[in-house]
């Protein structure tokens, strides 16, 4: 039964679903509805063949190779490798696609009429393949075909609301710095082929010995900067706060949730798999960018009042903790730790997991808010969980895992990242040491932000009062889109109890890419599930806490109910007001919830305040009529990285345009005339 | 190739032709010019002919003779007329300088740089290297003649010795293949001349300088 399951054969089925939901939406375009349920429905019966399948690789244990060459064009090789790290990616993959594409059966429907339903489904089945094939390729060319194919759709996709010319501008961002993205990864894959001769991991990875340092140490920047795009790394990340607001929401869930994981996913294949040994440097740089990126992606996301934009700044920071798993990894397989480099490589792959499960959560019902609210403005939320308790249930479930809060499974991803780099504090000499002190006090830091900036989130969109006529007029999302956004939910808690089975079986896939044994082994469980590291360093039991966290509230609320209050009545009458009436006004806004740690932060962030005042009497400005803050902050790396680039590609294209492409045909000819002789002379000294 | 002396002789033609058209002051005389050097090519192919005689090599000779020796020449000098540019052959360079470009050209073929080129054919390597650098004067008259009908010319002549080449090297296209080029230089030349007529009626001038006013 395993071995059927575990089968190319449900890869194949998988890939065909998909295939025919995308085919057959695009046949089916006529009819947005019958487009809708048919491209839904496969990519739904696609994602569950594919998780199916996923799951019995991991539990069989075995790898699936497929290859195919062909002597008339060798470099349009086909392979695929799918082992335990690639078979992992796939189930996060496809747990993600699954909801989503049930909450998308609902979502879509506002597009009816309004969009080809159609284009929408062939693209959507076409990211998800493309995104399965991404992490199962194991050959150069073909991994930039699908990974291609993937940026594309995904580009598409974000510019598909196209009406709204901001989408649009997005899409394009998102567009160039892919591309930019892609040239590098193109370059670092080229350098390996000229060093080893083949485009093929597993071949890469038998050379790697013969290749000179210099080149895998450019080889290692190459695909930093290529991956780091698609993953979001600061200061790479500029497309990710545009492009994934402007997405379908639950295409925004697919890109923040698992696409930006592929770029993870390569950064771990070569920097920790193939291109092994690397050098102590690599894992700096790495934890480094680590820092950066969720540091500022949380402090950014303090200062947002667009909730999507607010939630892609939280993939940065996610991404930066996931990275700092990676950069230990690094750091300690190059100094010979293998079993730190298994525990910080398992903290890293749990929270990939997590994030992903947490985040398309929240992109879901950030998406169902807004279908209600015409707006993903917060300013002008408030009191939707009285209109939307569902939606406001599932937002919190997934605020308290993103906010790393027990028992969720944010927190235990993040209590093993914290494990991992408490051993690099005890276990390394000074100046490393003083590194992992720094990126712990800097996880620290990242952590307590991630709590403020959820308070902030969940507080001003659901609690206290509407302060919009839309939001007085929102509506509970549609029941396949609250089941989408329950399953997650679930699974936030799931994950959360059972952490310490679903821990243990990352170990066995850490040490399978570290090639490390079963000797490598930090952490254990022991029969009452209790999660050990470093032989009792530190010890977490998840049925345990969350049997506490459910007791202690009960055995409260039992208490004082039947024991204190037992002889009281409870009454409902109105809030107090002293004597005014309470209105949204008084409410605590986004902004002003925000302003303190934005100014204690404003080194960094470079914060405007902008008072204005309108008068009664403009002429005698006595009384004034109403008075505004505005709080904006500067993208620092729009200023001083992104803007300078710009300007001198501005100032190249004039050089062209009037120096080099001056309109006289002789001058066109005299350059193909030198090009002609240089070429001509490289031939003859080559 | 096997006329040891013809052969010699032909691609030194197609050579100087093509260092004279440089020097040539009258359109007409650019055009006698490029007759000259296609009869010279197309002497190169009726020797190939004596050595391996074939109907399709015989219809090339009979093609190449009309296309490149008369009507192609033909063409030239009407437009030479139509737009009385009989004198306005104009350079960028004087014609020391441009002598001295020539002369570096050549050098730089026959230094070692070039040896895996002309050693294409070890016996030949001296004529491969003359067709070499006739290409590359040709492309020179391109970039320093002002005159479009000049450039039209410099492209005949490229042609000319990108074929010569071929031949020399041992690199001889098929029949079928010279057939379909000469085609396609024939047409070519019909929409050149087109095109210079209209850009003549736009700008009342050949020089290609002028011809930047039609970016717009």
């Amino acid at each position: 039964m395993m071995s059927a399951l575990a089968s190319p054969t449900m890869l194949i089925a998988a890939m065909a679903l998909f295939g025919i939901g995308g085919v057959g939406a695009v046949l089916l375009r006529k009819s947005d509805r019958l487009a809708n349920y048919w491209s839904s429905a496969f990519a739904l019966f696609g994602s569950v063949t594919a998780l199916v399948f996923a799951v019995s690789m991991l539990a069989s244990g075995q790898t699936f190779v497929a290859q195919t060459t062909s002597d008339s064009f060798p470099l349009l090789s086909f392979a695929l490798n799918i082992d335990r790290l690639a078979a992992f990616f796939l189930v996060t993959i496809s747990i993600v696609t699954f909801f989503c594409s049930l909450y998308g059966i609902g979502y879509i429907k506002q597009y009816y009429g309004r969009y080809n339903i159609g284009y929408l489904g062939f693209l959507y089945n076409l990211f998800i393949v493309a995104m399965l094939l991404v992490v199962t390729s194991s050959n150069g060319i073909f991994f930039l075909i699908v990974w291609e194919i993937m940026s594309l759709a995904s580009y598409f996709l974000v510019a598909y609301d196209r009406h709204d010319p901001e989408n649009v501008k997005a899409g394009f961002l998102y567009l160039v710095m892919t591309h930019i993205g892609t040239a590098f990864i193109l370059l670092a894959f080229i350098l390996l082929y000229v060093h080893t001769g083949s485009f093929d991991f597993t071949v890469i990875q038998a050379a790697m010995p013969t290749v000179p340092a210099h080149i895998k140490d450019s080889v290692f920047l190459l695909a930093l900067i290529g991956f780091g795009v698609k993953a979001g790394i600061i200061p790479l990340h500029i497309w990710l706060p545009a492009a994934h607001p402007a997405a379908p929401s639950h295409v925004s869930a697919i890109m923040s949730g698992v696409m930006i994981k592929t770029g993870i996913y390569m950064m771990i294949r070569l920097f920790l798999d193939v291109l092994q040994p690397a050098p102590l440097w690599w894992g700096i740089v790495v934890l480094v960018i680590a820092v950066a990126s969720c540091v500022l992606g949380v402090l950014y996301a303090l200062t947002e009042h667009d909730i999507k934009r607010l939630l892609a700044y939280h993939s940065i920071e996610n991404i930066g903790i996931i990275l700092l798993g990676v950069g230990s990894a690094l750091v300690f397989s190059a100094l010979g730790m293998s079993g730190l480099a298994v525990l910080a490589l398992t903290a890293a792959l749990f929270h990939t997991l997590n994030h992903a499960i947490f985040k398309s959560l929240l992109f879901l019902s950030a998406g169902s808010v807004i279908h209600a609210t015409g707006t993903r403005n917060m300013e002008k939320y408030g009191g939707l969980i009285k209109l939307m308790p569902a939606t406001g249930l599932f937002f919190l479930v997934g605020s308290i895992a993103i906010s790393a809060l027990p028992p969720l499974n944010g927190f235990f991803s993040e209590w093993l990242t914290f494990q991992a780099l408490f051993q690099g504090i005890a276990q390394t000499d000074f100046y490393i040491k003083w590194l992992f002190i720094g990126v712990t006090a800097a996880l620290a830091l990242t952590s307590g932000l991630a709590v403020a900036c959820f308070v902030k989130a969940f507080g001003v969109t659901f609690l206290a009062r509407p302060r919009s006529q839309r939001a007085e007029k929102a509506h509970e999302a549609s029941a396949v889109m609250i089941a989408g956004m329950a399953g997650l939910a679930v699974l936030c808690v799931a994950v959360g109890v059972g952490s310490s089975w679903i821990i243990a079986q990352l170990q066995t896939i850490a040490q399978g890419v570290l090639s490390a044994g079963d000797h490598a082994t930090l952490v254990t469980v022991t029969s009452g599930h209790i999660l050990s590291i470093a032989e009792g360093f530190a010890t977490v039991s998840a049925p345990l806490l969350s049997l506490l966290l459910i007791a202690v509230p009960l055995v409260v609320w039992t208490i004082t109910r039947f024991g204190i209050n037992r002889s009281q009545r409870v009454t409902t009458g109105r809030t107090w007001d002293g004597g005014t009436d309470l209105t949204s006004r008084m409410e605590i806004t986004s902004t002003g919830f925000a302003r303190s740690i934005i100014l204690i932060f404003r080194g960094l962030l470079k914060p405007s305040l902008q008072h204005s005042v309108e008068y009664e009497d403009a002429a005698s400005r006595l009384i004034p009529r109403s008075r505004s803050v505005t709080l904006s902050v500067q993208d620092v790396y729009r200023r001083y990285l992104y803007r300078p680039v710009f300007i001198g590609f501005i100032h190249l294209s004039h050089w062209i345009k009037n120096g080099i492409q001056n309109g006289n045909i002789n001058a066109y000819i005299l350059y193909i005339l030198v090009v002609l002789l240089v070429m001509l002379g490289l031939v003859g000294v080559w | 190739m096997n006329s040891p002396l013809l052969v010699p002789i032909l691609i030194t033609v197609i050579y100087l032709t093509s260092i004279y058209m440089h020097l040539a002051k009258k359109n007409n005389g650019v055009a006698g010019l490029y007759a000259l050097q296609s009869v010279a090519l197309v002497l190169l192919f009726v020797s190939s002919f004596l050595a391996n005689p074939t109907v399709l090599l015989f219809l090339v000779i009979v093609v190449s003779i009309i296309v490149k020796v008369i009507l192609a020449p033909r063409f030239f000098n009407r437009l030479v007329t139509r737009h009385k540019v009989k004198f306005t052959v104009s350079s960028y360079a004087n014609t020391p300088v441009t002598l001295i470009v020539i002369m570096f050209i050549t050098a730089f073929v026959n230094s070692d740089v070039f040896l895996p080129i002309t050693d294409l054919s070890a016996s030949n390597s001296t004529y491969v290297a003359l067709a070499i650098a006739a290409m590359l004067v040709s492309i020179f008259l391109m970039v320093n003649r002002k005159s479009a009908l000049s450039q039209i010319v410099g492209v005949l002549s490229l042609e000319n010795s990108i074929v010569a080449f071929g031949i020399i090297a041992g690199l001889e296209q098929s029949a079928l293949l010279q057939l379909g080029t000469l085609f396609d230089i024939f047409v070519w030349m019909l929409v050149a001349t087109v095109f210079v007529s209209m850009v003549y009626r736009h700008t009342g001038s050949l020089v290609v300088t002028t011809m930047r006013h039609l970016k717009d």
